[in-house]
């Protein structure tokens, strides 16, 4: 199936030269070419299913298809490479691991003081340590929960109630606390007691379970709007008001509901609408942009610079300044913080978002018109596509994507905030161009555009885990922008020799 | 073309293997682990030195910083907190973006039992908990530099511009505290009066400082005194009184301290500045840090007085004299 959006875009620049350069000059749609420009457009709606079986199954060419997917692999796994470090656990099964080790060290009965912090996760690893060692006969004499100013007042009060304590069980964590050192042991007891946590282990910090899941949910709000700006750029456009708009969607769902929807005593139904008028006013935007850009003939690139100053002072106009507006209501976090098996809202609404957005550039009239106004304007308007709705509904569901971001931002930060997506344009944009969509238009995958985000997302994830410092990082992440798109120039050199040399 | 790809990637994992052998050199005396810091902006020189001073610190009690820009922007922050809680961090130091809009994160990282230190900023966001924080008095910085401005003017007095920055909280403050020691001072006085005729955004930027201060002088043409929240908003409006031939006339208070204010100061353009110690806010966060670990009482919230710097300060400047 993805093969077929490309059946479609290699033709396009072999029909003759006018398709590839000129999209906005109207003269040449009068000229005889365009209309066998036009035939051979048209087939390539119906004869989409005609050319795919005739396809034969190379590595060559499965390197080239899906060339970014490797890229995103084989980052993974430098990144994988970098990052091998001492794990600790603190999970349950580590805590039960760990009181087996007490009873066997320290002789049947030994006197366990546990240690942790009081947090929910800890409380079930200290739990798991004492039901464990009292079912091996062992003695637990307490459990601190808490600070390290806390942990040694339970030590030295345990102490002074003339228990003994032989053994403190506790994580990593806390056994690095000073209050554990052998010094301050030696302090507060005679007799020697033991610290113990559970033993580490080899991997590598970037490829564990929370990290891949922070990953995808940080992620998301860009991938989220690359969608739509992945239409926008296949038309041969260019949105660059999407991170205001993101604000404004933020901002506009945070003040309506301070002043109109109830403020604090606003229920889930009031907080959905709110979203929705969030959305609607980005939409509404998206589709000024549209008619800018097709009714009145501006340039996308000025007409949503444009829209961005715009969007950008009504945000702090709303917001009365530039700090975040507060929102009182409790539902407002329910959008952010629901999950499905430990993934989170914002990871699944990006998934259905993408199939979604997939399946009608693939499947349907529209996503058809899309490649074609992109690939040549002037041979779609003769061949019957409305060029100016199809224009005017990619600016609008692009303006509804930086839409769905700010709200599940609102929906985050529990505020809106009038600075929110500041720059983010441009990290939508490179998501889209690293995912294979050519600026020029006419060519490009929703689906390279999740992989795009992902490589930008991996690569920014990675350095932070290396300890790369900030002003390094800039330099790596633009030159490894860079290095992708020239590897997709490489790629349709070799998959497409000649044509690539304009 | 696949071998192109692999090497360029090659390229780019040696270089970051030359990134990380780089940090080697403090590792020999660290382990005990890392504590990250998430600086409000690294392009502010101000946060530069809070990041050096906290990582020499840390450095001599044996923790390694790890310092990341959240370039003011909220999301990267609260991205860079997460990040570090994967990172198993044993502690976070943050310069709050915002006020409000950062609780989520650091409720996050109190969930994952990290303590959390902020510095600069104050977050005040319900329902979360932050083992310490360290910033400067404002308040009283504005009152010292009510009372530079008294010095400055003497007991003629005079009418005086006020250049402020309403979206920062610091600045509302510094504003308060100004005013009140000017009120303070035209009590019961019938001469010498101090009036502040205007009070107007300087953006705490230069250029936005300068604009303001030009379209000031127009309307009060008889400006004897400047306060500027900044010194960026400072040296605008100084060079606004410059090309109006009123530098003479006019004197400035800026704020802050930062080394192109003290140079400032040193050649005569802003009279005095009240000034922050981003050195000693590492240094006292490391402390609240190792007093944390070893489970000693501490003070939780502790603002550092500023003080006044004039040009005699600035001749004695070590800092100033390095650089001449």
């Amino acid at each position: 199936m993805i093969d077929e959006t490309d059946g479609l875009t290699e033709k396009t620049p072999a029909e003759t030269g006018l398709t590839a350069e000129a999209p906005a000059e109207t003269g040449l749609t009068a000229e005889v070419p365009a209309e066998t420009g036009l035939t051979a457009e048209v087939p390539a709606e119906t004869g989409l299913t005609a050319e795919a079986p005739i396809k034969k199954w190379s590595l060559k060419k499965q390197i080239v298809d899906h060339g970014m997917l490797l890229v995103l692999l084989l980052l993974c796994a430098a990144i994988s490479a970098l990052t091998v470090t001492d794990i600790h656990p603190e999970d349950p099964a580590a805590g039960r691991q760990l009181a087996k080790l007490a009873l066997q060290e320290y002789g049947t009965q030994p006197n366990v003081l546990i240690v942790v912090r009081d947090t929910e996760a800890d409380r079930a690893f200290a739990q798991a340590i004492n039901d464990e060692l009292i079912a091996g006969g062992g003695n637990v004499v307490g459990i601190a929960s808490g600070t390290p100013r806390s942990a040694i007042l339970q030590l030295t009060q345990t102490l002074a109630a003339g228990e003994n304590v032989d053994v403190i069980a506790t994580h990593h964590f806390a056994s690095q606390w000073e209050v554990l050192s052998a010094s301050r042991r030696a302090q507060v007891s005679d007799k020697p007691i033991k610290v113990i946590s559970p033993p580490s282990y080899r991997w590598p910090s970037f490829l564990t379970k929370n990290n891949l899941l922070s990953i995808l949910n940080q992620n998301a709000p860009i991938a989220i709007m690359a969608i739509g700006m992945t239409l926008v750029i296949i038309t041969a456009g260019i949105d660059l008001s999407v991170g205001s708009l993101m604000a404004l969607a933020a901002v506009v769902t945070a003040v309506s509901l301070r002043d109109y929807l109830g403020g604090v005593d606003a229920n889930g139904g009031s907080v959905a609408l709110a979203f929705g008028i969030g959305m609607l006013v980005c939409a509404v935007v998206g589709a000024v942009a549209g008619l800018l850009i097709t009714v009145f003939k501006i340039p996308p690139f000025v007409a949503t610079l444009g829209l961005m100053m715009v969007a950008r002072g009504a945000c702090y106009i709303l917001a009365g300044g530039a700090d975040a507006v507060k929102i009182d209501v409790p539902a407002i976090s329910t959008l952010y913080d629901a999950s499905v098996l430990g993934v989170s809202s914002q990871i699944i609404l990006m998934v259905i978002l993408f199939i979604t957005a997939h399946v009608v550039m693939t499947h349907t009239p529209f996503g058809r018109y899309v490649y074609a106004v992109g690939g040549n304007v002037s041979a779609a308007r003769l061949s019957g596509v409305p060029v100016m709705a199809v224009l005017i509904t990619v600016y609008i569901v692009c303006g509804l994507c930086a839409g769905v971001a700010g709200v599940l931002d609102a929906s985050h930060f529990l505020t809106g905030r009038p600075k929110a997506g500041e720059f983010y344009e441009l990290q939508v944009i490179a998501a889209v161009v690293v995912g294979g969509t050519s600026l020029m238009g006419g060519e490009g995958k929703i689906l390279g555009t999740l992989i795009g985000a992902l490589i930008l997302g991996v690569i920014q994830n990675g350095l932070n885990m290396a300890g790369v410092d900030s002003y390094r990082q800039m330099v790596i992440y633009g030159a490894l922008i860079l290095v992708a798109v020239v590897v997709d120039q490489l790629k349709k050199k070799v998959i497409n020799p000649g044509v690539v040399s304009d | 073309m696949n071998k192109l790809i692999q090497s360029l990637l090659l390229l780019s994992v040696a270089y970051l293997f030359g990134c990380s052998t780089d940090k080697g050199t403090g590792e020999a005396i660290t382990n005990k682990g890392k504590i990250g810091y998430s600086a409000m902006s690294l392009k502010n020189p101000f946060f530069v030195v809070i990041s050096q001073s906290l990582t020499t610190a840390a450095q001599s009690e044996g923790y390694e910083v790890i310092t990341m820009d959240a370039d003011s922007d909220v999301k990267r922050q609260a991205n860079q907190i997460e990040n570090f809680i994967s990172q198993g961090v044993a502690a976070i130091v943050l310069n709050p973006t915002d006020r409000l809009a950062i609780g989520p994160a650091i409720k996050q990282a109190n969930e994952a039992g990290i303590p959390v230190f902020t510095c600069d900023l104050q977050c005040v966001a319900d329902g979360i908990e932050i083992a310490g924080h360290i910033g400067t008095d404002n308040f009283q910085g504005g009152e010292l530099a009510g009372q530079a401005m008294i010095e400055t003017l003497g007991n003629e007095g005079g009418e005086i511009l006020v250049l402020d920055f309403k979206q920062a909280n610091s600045c509302v403050l510094r504003v308060q505290g100004f005013k009140q020691v000017i009120a303070s001072h035209n009590e019961g006085r019938e001469a010498g009066q101090i009036t502040i005729v205007s009070e107007i955004n300087g953006g705490g930027d230069e250029s936005i400082g300068y604009r303001a201060t030009v379209d000031s002088l127009q309307a009060h043409p008889n400006l004897r005194g400047i306060f500027a929240i900044n010194d960026p908003s400072a040296l605008g409006a100084w060079a606004a009184t410059d090309e109006a031939q009123k530098a003479e006339l006019i004197a400035i208070v800026g704020f802050d301290g930062a080394l192109a204010g003290k140079q400032a100061i040193a050649q005569g353009k802003i009279y005095a500045d009240p000034i922050q110690f981003p050195k000693k806010m590492g240094q006292v966060i490391m402390e609240k840090f190792v007093a944390f670990q070893a489970g000693e009482e501490y003070k939780q919230i502790e603002l550092i007085p500023t003080s006044l710097y004039r040009q005699a300060d600035a001749k004695s400047d070590p800092d100033l004299q390095l650089d001449q």
